[in-house]
């Protein structure tokens, strides 16, 4: 019994689902097949997941006598022969859902990820893991055509769905041709051309012609960037390290740099007197020390502002072509503690005291392509000098003393000081975000008492990072969740 | 408008002989015009805006035929219009989304119910279940039984669909009824193809009116006119109905080999059962079912005749009645019982009591009914393997990837002018403290999904303010509530404004002022910035806020975060009492973009200057936090992999399709994020000026870089 062929589809709003399927219902029209097509785009526009379904029945209406084939409205688990998902986790949307059986469904699927809203909201590295994806593609489908179809669609100059369309016709499982399809694109009469591309790159790629390579950008080999102390050290250190040197020497200096070897060696030092072997402490520990080391402040956001090669970045971001005129303008907020970071001890003290209770701060919009703008940065890079003396200083080496004091008495039980160099990740970002940091790492060092199990330091450390008002780290920590200190103003009573 | 009609509306000037190729809803609006309709009318909502949209873009072929069409204010002032049935022999017909739709029309329905109708009244409703829906999950078929109106739901096929039309207006004529003709959001959306008929000019329209005003108390809906109108509705409107239902052979009924066993299915669900069946080798790709199948084209009123020939010698029946309460299966048991059949009736003891009746659903239910049954003649044990197998599928595929993926609800658009205001609210909470939020219903109602969270409770349609009536004065401090400017000229203002107003309630109301209905798909309302056709802009809102005696007023560009955070704090603890009302001005950016993007490609094309403005992010300024995505939610605003290789968090990352709408700049400025946001204003074909200072500018800086 002939039995329509399935296509179900599943995109985001934006992606252009909506006119794929059109293509295909007048693809398989003109081939002369009874097509029906449908769709819950409801609020798919803004952004949500949605599904488009489309059923065609492989014969032609010539061949039928004027019957009429009953199409489904909905796809049936287990019944869909081609399922396209525009993005990678729609693709695992479309397997957990049952869309895509080992007997049954070629699934077509871009390898790019666009991330959920929740995703991207974490306060560390919320991604979805697109390996179980990948992976469970390959087990749940018939056959999998996966590659990147946006950076395809990018390269073409193009929507996504042209690529999809492509990827679709060229998979062999539609009962039409290829020029069938040129021609539905060609009728539609929209961005012809930039969609005949798309459609013959992603034709091209499903055919097994193309084999699509995911760039992955080359990691310099650390070795060679390597200052000679380090050279004789374990391995597994050398990328790390090697980033750490260059970073913590661009940042201040060489000898800032020798200063962030030393406290490495004495960590490494005291894991060989232990005689362990598994260096992911040191490691981890030399990771977040170089980053902590150069914490972000006034002066290294206007130096990493005035680079050379920022310049060109910023043009190349932007699409911003040679004729062009470029404008950019920086957002800049500076307040007291900004500017006390920069003072001698004594003097920011003096004024965070009389400023106590006060949150000042000044909006700037300083114009960098401008002359004066960029001068205004350049001179604050020019306080470098001056930094080793400022009092954010002293308070930073402080806590890192106090961090890898903290990891070095836990060496005993590596799982536990794994923890706690771990937890440097929790000190970034600037102002507010960096004091909440300061405060979680501090109540975490507060925590980790000798013998603390390395699972209870994990819970708070996680807890840490799970919500930004500290509520799960209260809960973590057993104290009582903060209430919010201010409350608004009482209606006048009547 | 969210997009063009044209070519919509040249396939409703197609005549006999030629066949047309669309959507659902679009045959629909087809059928209407084939007839001969006087006048249609309607209130936007997925999935039936398109029928007003291509009506409002086809003004030129309502002209021709003189068929009256308007936009309505409101579902309630749609209904309404179908007043004019009821005195004289016109075919009216208006369209909405069920059931909040039919929510906000009752009144008038159930007045136009009563009075009953002389030309065809027919209402096509959106059901918006199951599936994808964004509304409350209930059934019209209540408002049908309780009014007493018919209650069709075709076949989703084109044909149907068209025919269901033509002949709802007859059914709705033979019985002095209106009709609802309910179609589902697959079915508006469906595409498929009908041969057309030539379109019908009404006798009575706009060309050629009513001569003579008709005066009848009998249709007046006061005693004791009322006691009459019940009295007909159950002794000559409703045997007229089955009398023409029966005739008219509106049911279908399609036999079977098994033939101790069938199926009775609404219309609207046939193709699904046909491919269940077919999935469990019970029916052949023409729906060819070895199941007789009785067809419900129209589902209120049943007809006890039709249903009783049915069952009469079955030994069972399977109802596939979606979403409950199951109204239909108790109304066939009280049939069947009355007669004294005993057919067994099978329904949700079968099929699950809520939600949608989708494949999986179906061929489950239906292996299940054949297992028990035990038609005769039908080995069933490779049936309930083939159900076993799908149930093994899905519990084995939805483990298959460990984890459940992250979900993608709905969100603001890029740029969206309303993300900037929740991102305000946000930042006011924050030094205020928690606030109790009305939310309304709109494209802000996404406000209350993350990141934003903001939101205690949505009760309807421009009811943001008068939700706030009860609670309001039962909190120590203000609530905030939140309306936008189609829900303001829905019912907002008389139920919301003018009632807080009168009633001396002290609280704070923000409107989102996009100047249209951007949900529904950006159709315009009384304030719009830019109308369709003649019409200039008309009604101002704020003044609308001073002639009903506001007093605190403030407007606030929409993208200026600072000020809209302070002008929020403000309005939550000023001293003054009464009503404070915040408009926070910004056009739908979806809107804008499509109002300025052809402009901009045409000056591009003639070598004009244009600046294109978009933000970025140093990547190496980021340290991966993440507030400015709390902050907003921006689609364009997302993460990228640290390009450090020391860090392991992704950064944050402006992608291209950002329209620099300036949100992320407000933001890194009013909570003092980071510093990692830049403006980047991009100065396509640039004055000999301006390319002269950029030169001298480039090669200063390039020295001074480090």
């Amino acid at each position: 019994m002939t039995q329509a062929l399935c296509i179900l589809i599943g995109a985001m709003g934006g992606e252009g689902g909506g006119v794929l399927s059109d293509w295909l219902v007048d693809a398989a029209m003109q081939a002369g097949f009874p097509v029906q097509s449908t769709s819950v785009p409801g609020v798919a526009q803004r952004t949500g997941a949605t599904t488009y379904y489309v059923e065609i029945f492989p014969q032609r209406r010539a061949e039928l006598g004027g019957r009429e084939p009953v199409l489904s409205l909905t796809p049936t688990a287990g019944q869909v022969d081609l399922m396209v998902a525009s993005e990678l986790v729609e693709a695992g949307r479309a397997i957990q859902n049952g869309y895509v059986h080992p007997a049954k469904t070629l699934l077509i699927a871009s390898t790019h990820r666009e991330y959920a809203v929740s995703e991207k909201a974490a306060m560390g590295d919320g991604r979805f893991d697109s390996e179980r994806v990948l992976q469970a593609a390959q087990a749940q489908a018939r056959a999998a055509v996966l590659l990147d179809m946006r950076a395809l669609a990018q390269q073409h100059g193009t929507v996504i769905n042209t690529v999809l369309f492509g990827a679709m016709a060229g998979s062999g499982v539609l009962p039409f041709s290829r020029e069938q399809c040129e021609q539905a694109i060609e009728r539609s009469g929209k961005a012809v051309q930039a969609s005949l591309r798309g459609f013959a790159a992603g034709f091209e790629a499903a055919s097994g012609r193309v084999q699509a390579s995911t760039q992955l950008t080359e990691r310099l080999q650390g070795t060679d960037r390597l200052p000679a102390r380090a050279r004789a050290w374990p391995a597994a250190l050398h990328e790390v390290v090697a980033s750490g040197v260059e970073l913590t020497t661009h940042y201040q200096d060489a000898r800032y740099a020798e200063q962030y070897l030393d406290a490495v060696e004495r960590l490494l030092d005291a894991q060989r007197r232990l005689g362990q072997s598994d260096w992911a402490v040191t490691r981890e520990a030399a990771r977040y020390l170089a980053l902590w080391m150069c914490y972000e402040d006034v002066v290294r956001v206007a130096q990493l502002k005035t680079r050379r090669e920022r310049l060109e970045r910023v043009r190349r971001e932007v699409g911003a072509k040679p004729s062009d005129a470029l404008r950019t303008t920086e957002y800049l907020k500076p307040g007291i503690d900004e500017i006390a970071s920069l003072l001698p001890p004594v003097l920011a003290r003096a004024l965070l005291k009389a400023t106590e209770g006060r949150a000042w701060h000044r909006g700037l919009l300083v114009r960098t392509d401008t002359l004066r703008g960029f001068l205004v940065l350049c001179a604050l890079r020019s306080f470098k000098v001056f930094r080793r003396h400022g009092f954010r200083y002293a308070q930073e080496q402080a806590a890192i003393q106090r961090w890898l004091d903290a990891i070095e008495s836990h060496l005993p039980d590596p799982a536990a000081a794994l923890e706690i160099a771990l937890a440097g990740n929790l000190v970034k970002g600037y102002g507010e975000t960096n004091r909440r940091g300061h405060r979680n790492l501090t109540a975490l060092l507060d925590a980790a008492q000798p013998g603390t199990p390395a699972q209870r330091l994990r819970e708070i450390r996680l807890a840490a990072l799970a919500d930004p008002q500290g509520k799960q780290l209260s809960g973590a920590l057993g104290r009582p969740v903060v209430a919010q200190p201010i409350r608004i103003v009482r209606r006048p009573q009547a | 408008m969210e997009r063009s009609f044209a070519a919509e509306v040249r396939s409703l000037r197609l005549g006999a002989g030629e066949t047309f190729h669309g959507e659902g809803i679009l045959a629909v609006t087809k059928a209407l015009l084939q007839s001969g309709v006087s006048y249609i009318g309607g209130y936007q909502g997925a999935p039936v805006s398109h029928l007003i949209d291509v009506l409002g873009d086809a003004r030129g072929l309502l002209d021709e035929l003189g068929v009256y069409f308007e936009a309505s204010a409101s579902e309630a002032g749609a209904a309404a219009m179908l007043g004019a049935s009821i005195h004289y022999p016109v075919r009216g017909a208006v369209t909405w989304k069920s059931t909040v739709g039919t929510n906000v029309a009752s009144d008038a329905l159930s007045n136009l119910a009563s009075a009953g109708v002389t030309g065809g009244a027919l209402v096509i409703l959106g059901e918006d279940y199951g599936e994808g829906s964004s509304i409350i999950q209930e059934r019209t078929h209540a408002f049908a039984m309780k009014s007493q109106m018919w209650l069709l739901d075709p076949r989703p096929n084109l044909g149907s669909i068209v025919d269901a039309v033509e002949r709802g207006f007859e059914l709705s004529e033979a019985s002095s009824t209106p009709v609802l003709l309910q179609l589902r959001i697959r079915a508006c959306h469906v595409h498929g193809s009908f041969a057309c008929k030539d379109n019908r000019s009404p006798a009575v329209s706009m060309r050629q009116p009513i001569e003579q005003p008709a005066y009848d108390y009998g249709r007046i809906n006061l005693p004791p006119s009322i006691y009459q109108h019940e009295r007909q509705k159950v002794e000559q409107r409703w045997p007229a109905a089955l009398r023409y239902i029966q005739e008219a052979g509106l049911n279908e009924r399609f036999d079977g080999d098994l033939s101790d066993v069938g199926l009775i299915v609404p219309g609207g669900l046939y193709n699904g059962v046909i491919r269940g069946l077919q999935s469990l080798g019970l029916a052949d790709a023409f729906g060819a079912s070895r199941l007789p199948i009785y067809a419900l084209n129209v589902v209120y009123p049943l007809v006890p005749d039709e249903v009783l020939d049915f069952c009469r010698d079955k030994k069972a029946v399977l109802l596939v009645e979606e979403g409950q309460p199951n109204y239909i299966e108790d109304a066939l048991h009280a049939v069947l019982r009355k007669a004294g059949v005993d057919t067994r009736l099978h329904g949700k003891d079968i099929f699950p009591m809520a939600g949608e009746y989708t494949g999986d659903v179906m061929v489950e239910a239906l292996a299940r009914f054949v297992e028990q049954a035990a038609p005769a003649g039908l080995v069933a044990a490779p049936i309930a393997a083939m159900a076993k197998a799908l149930r093994e599928h899905k519990a084995q595929a939805s483990q298959a990837i460990g984890a459940p993926v992250p979900t993608r609800p709905p969100g603001f658009c890029i740029g969206c002018p309303e993300r900037p205001v929740f991102s305000a609210i946000k930042q006011m909470q924050e030094k205020l403290g928690q606030v109790h939020v009305n939310a309304d219903i709109g494209c802000h109602t996404f406000g209350t999904l993350p990141p934003f969270n903001v939101g205690s409770t949505v009760l309807g349609y421009g009811l943001g303010l008068a939700s706030s009536s009860g609670v309001g004065p039962l909190l120590p401090n203000r609530t905030l509530s939140i309306m936008g400017d189609g829900g303001f000229w829905h019912n907002g203002f008389t139920s919301g404004v003018v009632n807080a107003v009168y009633n001396g309630q002290d609280s704070v109301l923000v409107i989102l002022q996009n100047g249209y209905t951007s949900a529904t798909g950006t159709q315009v309302i009384p304030s719009s910035p830019s109308q369709p056709l003649s019409k200039p802009l008309t009604l101002d809102i704020e003044k609308a806020l001073h002639g009903v005696g506001v007093k605190w007023i403030r407007k606030v560009g929409s993208y200026h975060v600072e000020e809209m955070r302070d002008t929020l704090e403000e309005a939550m603890s000023t001293p003054e009492g009464g009503l404070k009302v915040i408009i926070a001005d910004g056009e739908c950016q979806l809107e804008r973009q499509r109002r300025l993007k052809p402009k901009q490609a045409e000056q591009l094309k003639r070598g004009e200057r244009v600046v294109r403005t978009r933000f970025g992010i140093d990547e190496d300024t980021c340290t991966g936090d993440h507030s400015c995505i709390r902050l907003s939610g921006c689609p364009s605003l997302t993460i990228k992999p640290n390009p450090s290789p020391l860090r392991t968090d992704p950064v944050a990352s402006v992608n291209s399709a950002c329209v620099g709408c300036g949100l992320c700049g407000e933001n890194a400025h009013a909570a003092v994020l980071c510093p990692s946001f830049y403006k980047a204003e991009v100065v396509q074909n640039p004055t000999a000026f301006e390319r002269f200072m950029a030169r001298v500018r480039g090669a200063l800086i390039e020295r001074l870089a480090a």
